[in-house]
């Protein structure tokens, strides 16, 4: 108790000296307006590699802090499989037991959902949780997205050292701008949908494994088409319809995460040119709320879609059996 | 104060744009209204409630992220 009540006292003062930090930084460099850009910056001005129908491919800026967000998820999980490897019975401390806390928390809303299927759905919803999370929180460490090469373009600044300060621009002269070296990948549509195709085309073929080919008379209803003409009519374009959402589940998976966490890091962006001083922390602590949730619901939707491609529609199958 | 009507009609539409936001306030609004009412006349389904609304939240904010986008599109791309 005693020794929490120092390191308070303390703390305090160490947030006061960074304030009056950030006043002196900013008065000597003050902010300049950020470059905005949407797609991804590429950090090599060589291709890759070249694929005959798609085109050429560019190590770019949100492909390096995808492949930092593997090694951590990676470094991650074998520092876990160790401790429970070499634990035995003992309860797991430290990270291990908070992921165990929440992979349990996560299991028991599978089951609850997805009942028996639980066991199947359980690792896409886990796995794009957890990889959602990891990418979007790496927007809250300083650096990312602020760090990289000086390049010239036509609206840019004066490049002093490796500092850009605000002053306009020389006529004629070129200035720079920052292409940073790690940007959050899920800013990057591509990102979002592949993860999008990945949650919806496993929600089919989880709903076949479940139903067999019984699944596809969801899309393509002709049962009662016949027997009963015109509620047959309807139910066949409710099918049509049916399919048509899947299409736009696609869509609103990919531009929800998207646009979130762009709209995020651009506030953020925005906020550090406006007031350098402290405001940006306010939104840090906005910006990991939303993350968590991003990642939450994109999970849960995931999880959710294929609880449902497992159960027949209509519940009078479900009577049937039970 | 230089620039063409092009730009300037970009900025007009991104703002226009970014009205269909008030869809996705309302809808947001009324989910959290009835979440918390049914929390305060059961406050044993919290866990529950909480679930659903924060599923319908992201429904309703898919819409007003779309706008979003659309805005972002209108600044950035064209």
């Amino acid at each position: 108790m005693e020794q929490n009540q120092w390191r308070w006292g303390f703390n305090r003062w160490l947030v006061l000296l960074f304030i009056i930090l950030g006043v002196v930084f900013a008065k000597r460099y003050p902010p300049i307006r950020p470059h905005v850009q949407l797609p991804a910056e590429a950090l090599s001005h060589t291709p890759l590699f070249t694929l005959p129908v798609i085109g050429e491919f560019y190590l770019t800026n949100t492909l390096v802090a995808l492949i930092l967000v593997d090694v951590i998820l990676l470094a991650l999980a074998f520092s876990i499989r160790q401790q429970v490897k070499s634990g035995g019975k003992q309860m797991l401390k430290g990270i291990a037991g908070a992921v165990e806390a929440l992979l349990e928390g996560l299991y028991g809303m599978t089951e609850s959902t997805a009942g028996k299927w639980a066991k199947a759905i359980f690792p896409y919803f886990a796995t794009i949780m957890l990889m959602v999370l990891v990418a979007n929180w790496m927007e809250l460490i300083p650096g990312v997205d602020s760090i990289g090469f000086l390049e010239k373009s036509a609206e840019g600044y004066v490049a002093q050292g490796p500092f850009l300060i605000k002053e306009e621009v020389a006529h004629g002269a070129e200035g720079f701008v920052v292409v940073p070296w790690v940007r959050v990948v899920s800013t990057d549509l591509n990102f979002t949908v592949a993860l999008a195709l990945i949650a919806v085309v496993m929600t089919q073929v989880i709903g076949v494994r479940a139903q067999g080919a019984a699944y596809f008379t969801k899309f393509w209803n002709t049962s009662t088409l016949f027997n009963k003409p015109v509620f047959g009519a309807i139910d066949f374009g409710v099918g049509l319809l049916e399919l048509v959402s899947e299409f736009s589940k696609i869509l609103s998976f990919s531009f929800r995460l998207f646009g979130n966490i762009f709209a995020g890091s651009v506030m953020l962006f925005v906020i550090g040119a406006l007031v350098p001083v402290f405001a940006q922390s306010l939104i840090l602590l906005l910006e990991a709320f939303v993350g968590i949730i991003q990642a939450l619901v994109f999970g849960m939707l995931t999880m959710t879609f294929m609880a449902q491609a497992t159960q027949g529609h209509g519940e009078h199958h479900e009577d049937a059996h039970a | 104060m230089d620039g063409n009507i092009v730009s300037a009609a970009k900025l007009i539409g991104a703002g226009l744009a970014m009205i269909g936001a008030l869809g996705g306030g309302i809808g947001i609004g009324l989910s959290a209204h009835g979440a918390v009412q049914g929390i305060a006349r059961n406050p044993d389904a919290a866990g529950t409630v909480q679930t659903n609304m924060i599923l319908g939240i992201a429904f309703a904010e898919a819409v007003a992220i779309y706008c979003l986008v659309v805005a972002l599109l209108i600044l950035f791309v064209f």
